[in-house]
């Protein structure tokens, strides 16, 4: 089938105004939230799962690569079209399709916005723990196959510990169920090792994730400190007094500057760092941890904290740290977000080494992390015009992340490894290591038609293992 | 050469490596040699020896739970996992710690208890249970609605494959998604698709006010709606288990005894709590009083060590149980249905007998336990046993759930499936044991499905 016929049959399956296949039309989807560009040969948009099923059974026979697209804000190049290959996206497939409220879970659509999920079970006393920065725009399907995380993952844990089951179609078109409504499922954990999939497995078409009881208190705390190293004492303080926040946040001088460019968080100008600290639970339990807490700020060196109880007010103090990233356009007009993880312990080493990887590359490197977990975010900031920047940029960005692994950490905590890091698996994982990952993509789909080109090196494929002996043999 | 399997392990390891076979038998089957590794790097000698020959390994760490799983087709090598039992790193400050497979749960509590923290691993014997056994069977235990399952908190894990070529997943970090997490994968696996050889955990500090209720109800129905309107209550505890009389009479003391008639109640309740000093006070308060409004007879607080005590006998009920048992299952179902399949179960005799029951109705699992048939053994036809299995098998069906045989005879266990039907997805699953281990040497046929 040529790609002619093959658009053709998309068109009959899903109506023609649910094929985008004009170049101009195609340019939104060449790109997500990473540096990397890649334009699909067309985009579908698919209202059910037997219209994915079909998608993909004729895009398999067809030869052409498919990959599932959420709303194109990952960082890690996930979902962006290999040449030859199409997108299947889901702004069709967004309904809440039943909130169980006694059971505690929810059965979502894949193009289901994170915030829209949250903001529907919060009528019922519930929320959805995983709580990315874009939030606001990113959707559930996309959460799955990068297993997101988000501030509040430090006490929650990340998208795989709130995702039950999914119903998934797999390369060939066929439908499959991965784990269980019931907790506790018989088998091989097959919706754990899909969450953080990246795409390559399946395709997600109806996901039934937990909820959890919204808190009885929630008291948020900012601490302002002259520098990056002494908040980090203040987040080892913490953990210290035997205390595991809801959320523990950090951004550096340059991060504050951008934030207070845009508008005024009410950071001082000479703020070296900002903590953010959330705590959640009992009235009683705010208070008292709260106090602990406060306490830990000032012994630490804090030069002022706030803290704030009320909605509106807790509000205002997460407001620099939700808008940092869009606030970094204010210095330059592209950042590169290096993703890497570290153990909380090696948190200001690391941060010192990052901002020598700085001054040697000449490149400014604004820091806004999840710092209860060890997640560095360093956004290199730069301007793709310039030539040669974007090269230097990866370089610069490779160090680093060459700096997380040093320290005993880890290339991406929530991105995803995607087209950004994938050569630079080989830091973390052995080529056997890699071909253990590879063999389950090969059980799901062995065709390796499903995104394929991301998470490992190029030229890394699968090779079978040998059978060195007839099973059955006895001694 | 006529050298059997135990004399082969001699000359490859040292003769001390090699254990008589006694007490290693699994479902009538006794193995040809028993080998107890002292490093890892045996281990992959092992393997790789046993892959390359075609000799069936089975990987065991305290031993504990050597019943579950259907049974086996082959157990030529037993590979005696408790040698590696090191605390490879441990960084308070960090929050994690990476241990050797083969240390006892209970062990690890220990190191990291200086720390002030623990890992929120929960099993049956703990003084026995190995980190990597905890990992391979992968249930939770009495505080799961709090914690979850081991897959949880694991976040990191090296393995020998089957070949005995070492490699790993996740790190030792706590947030991590570089590369398919594989530590999901092994974890309940059991033993089929690699031998875990270390674990890297995140952990949590040690709560410094622990704190349970013991509460009476005229019967297990009472007990688990009371129970279901106190885990959605503000002051829900970390787990709370309804169980029957025939369970709550072997407490350790009299305590399940009915407030002032020195009975015991049809039913009890356990409720457990911990945190900080005032919010667990008024947690435990709270909790009471509801459970009085809604049906409780009688409420006891406990405190101090006893709250260990009891979560203790708790988590070990089960296995202590197993082996005077007639028939153990466990159903997994969506916590609201617990009160409906709880129900229902009450009625599912074998050979006359109603189940003692251990519901959990936060986390969605209810235990049945069917006592050996008065007056000795072999008193309960298989059929009996085929028809209550069903039986119960289509009550988790029904509530979209699954029901594992824990513990039943063997001439029963040989003509089932202990872990029930085969979700659609077994396809998938099959061929992923037959890439990782294409001999299928490890544990064959003890999985799901025949895996």
């Amino acid at each position: 089938m040529n790609f002619k016929e093959f658009l053709t049959r998309l068109q009959d399956t899903v109506g023609q105004e649910n094929v985008v296949h004009h170049p101009d039309d195609l340019l939104v989807f060449e790109y997500d939230g990473s540096v990397d560009r890649g334009l699909p040969e067309a985009v579908v948009f698919p209202a059910s799962t037997q219209e994915v099923s079909q998608i993909l059974t004729l895009a398999h026979g067809a030869g052409f690569p498919v990959v599932g697209r959420g709303t194109g804000t990952g960082l890690s190049g996930g979902a962006i079209a290999q040449p030859g290959g199409i997108q299947v996206a889901f702004p069709r497939m967004n309904h809440i399709l039943e909130v169980d409220t006694e059971n505690r879970l929810a059965l979502v659509e894949p193009g289901v916005i994170n915030l829209d999920l949250d903001t529907h079970v919060r009528k019922s006393g519930l929320r959805y723990a995983p709580d990315p920065s874009s939030q606001r725009a990113c959707s559930l399907g996309g959460n799955i196959a990068e297993n997101a995380g988000g501030p509040h993952c430090l006490a929650y844990g990340t998208t795989t510990n709130h995702a039950l089951a999914m119903e998934v179609v797999l390369e060939d078109g066929s439908v499959v169920n991965l784990g269980s409504l019931a907790r506790e499922t018989v088998g091989y954990d097959l919706r754990g090792v899909f969450t953080g999939s990246e795409g390559t497995f399946g395709i997600a078409t109806k996901i039934a994730v937990r909820l959890l009881p919204v808190p009885e208190a929630v008291r948020t705390f900012l601490g302002i400190f002259p520098d990056v190293g002494t908040a980090c004492t203040a987040v080892s303080a913490v953990i210290e007094h035997g205390i595991v926040p809801a959320a523990l946040e950090m951004i550096d001088a340059l991060t504050i500057q951008a934030v207070q460019n845009v508008s005024d968080a009410g950071y001082p100008d000479d703020a070296g760092a900002v903590l953010l600290i959330e705590l959640e639970g009992l009235q009683e339990e705010v208070v008292e941890i709260g106090g602990e807490v406060e306490a830990a700020l000032w012994e630490t060196g804090a030069t002022q904290v706030r803290t704030a109880e009320a909605a509106d007010e807790r509000e205002q103090l997460w407001a620099g740290r939700k808008g940092a990233l869009g606030a970094l356009g204010s210095i330059a007009p592209n950042y590169f977000l290096v993703d890497g993880v570290v153990p909380r312990t090696k948190l200001a080493q690391v941060l010192g080494q990052v901002a020598e990887v700085s001054r040697k590359y000449n490149i400014p490197i604004a820091n806004v992390f999840h710092a209860g977990d060890g997640n560095l975010h360093p956004c290199l900031l730069f301007d793709e015009r310039q030539p040669g920047a974007l090269e230097r940029i990866v370089e610069a960005g490779t160090e680093v992340l060459q700096v997380c692994v040093d320290a005993g950490g880890t290339l991406t905590g929530e991105h995803g490894v995607g087209l950004e890091k994938k050569e630079q698996m080989p830091l973390v994982f052995s080529e056997d290591d890699m071909e253990a990952m590879l063999s389950v993509r090969e059980a799901f789909a062995p065709d390796n038609h499903l995104n394929p080109g991301k998470i490992f090196p190029d030229g890394k494929s699968y090779t079978p293992k040998a059978h060195p002996a007839s099973p059955g043999m006895t001694v | 050469m006529n050298l059997s399997l135990h004399d082969k392990m001699a000359v490859l390891l040292g003769a001390a490596v090699v254990l008589p076979v006694n007490g290693y038998e699994v479902d009538g089957l006794t193995p040809q040699a028993v080998v107890r590794p002292g490093d890892r790097h045996q281990v992959a000698e092992v393997l790789r020896w046993a892959s390359s020959e075609g000799v069936s390994v089975m990987p065991r760490g305290g031993g504990t739970r050597m019943g579950l799983g259907n049974v086996a087709g082959r157990a030529d090598l037993v590979l005696d996992l408790g040698g590696l039992d090191r605390m490879v790193d441990y960084q308070p400050a960090d929050m994690t710690a990476t241990v050797e497979a083969g240390m006892t749960l209970a062990s690890l509590q220990q190191h990291l208890a200086p720390g002030g923290e623990f890992v929120p691993l929960e099993s049956p014997l703990a003084g026995r249970s190995t980190v990597g056994g905890v990992l391979s069977v992968g249930t939770g235990g009495p505080l799961a609605h709090a914690y979850g399952l081991p897959r949880e908190w694991l976040i990191g894990i090296g393995v020998l494959s089957p070949e005995g070529v070492a490699t790993k997943a996740g790190g030792t970090v706590v947030k991590n998604v570089t590369g398919y997490d594989l530590d999901k994968l092994y974890t309940g696996s059991m033993g089929t698709l690699a031998v875990i050889i270390e674990a890297s955990f995140k952990l949590l500090p040690v709560n410094p006010e622990a704190g349970a209720l013991m509460a009476s109800f005229p019967s297990v129905s009472t007990a688990v709606s009371a129970g279901r309107k106190l885990l959605h209550s503000p002051v829900a505890p970390m787990g709370y288990h309804s169980v029957t009389s025939g369970v709550s009479l072997r407490l350790p003391n009299s305590a399940s005894l009915d407030a002032g008639r020195g009975e015991p109640a049809p039913a009890l309740s356990l409720a457990f709590y911990s945190g900080r000093a005032k919010a667990t006070g008024r947690r435990l308060e709270e909790s009471a009083s509801l459970l009085l409004a809604q049906g409780a007879t009688a409420v006891q607080r406990i405190d101090g060590p006893a709250v260990n005590d009891l979560l203790r006998w708790l988590t070990d009920f089960p296995a202590k149980m197993s082996p005077s048992s007639a028939l153990v299952m466990k159903l997994s179902v969506p916590s609201k249905s617990v009160l409906q399949a709880s129900d229902e179960c009450g009625e599912a005799n074998l050979s006359g007998q109603s189940p003692e029951q251990l519901a959990d109705p936060g986390f969605g699992t209810i235990r049945l336990i069917w006592a050996k048939a008065a007056g000795g053994k072999g008193n309960i036809g298989e059929d009996s046993f085929q028809e209550t299995i069903h039986g119960i098998r289509q009550i988790a069906q029904r509530y979209g759930g699954t029901a594992v045989v824990e513990h039943c005879p063997l001439t029963v266990k040989a003509q089932i499936d202990v872990w029930g039907d085969p979700p659609d997805s077994l396809a998938i699953m099959q061929r992923i044991k037959d890439k990782f281990d294409p001999n299928g040497i490890l544990n064959p046929g003890r999985f799901l499905g025949g895996i």
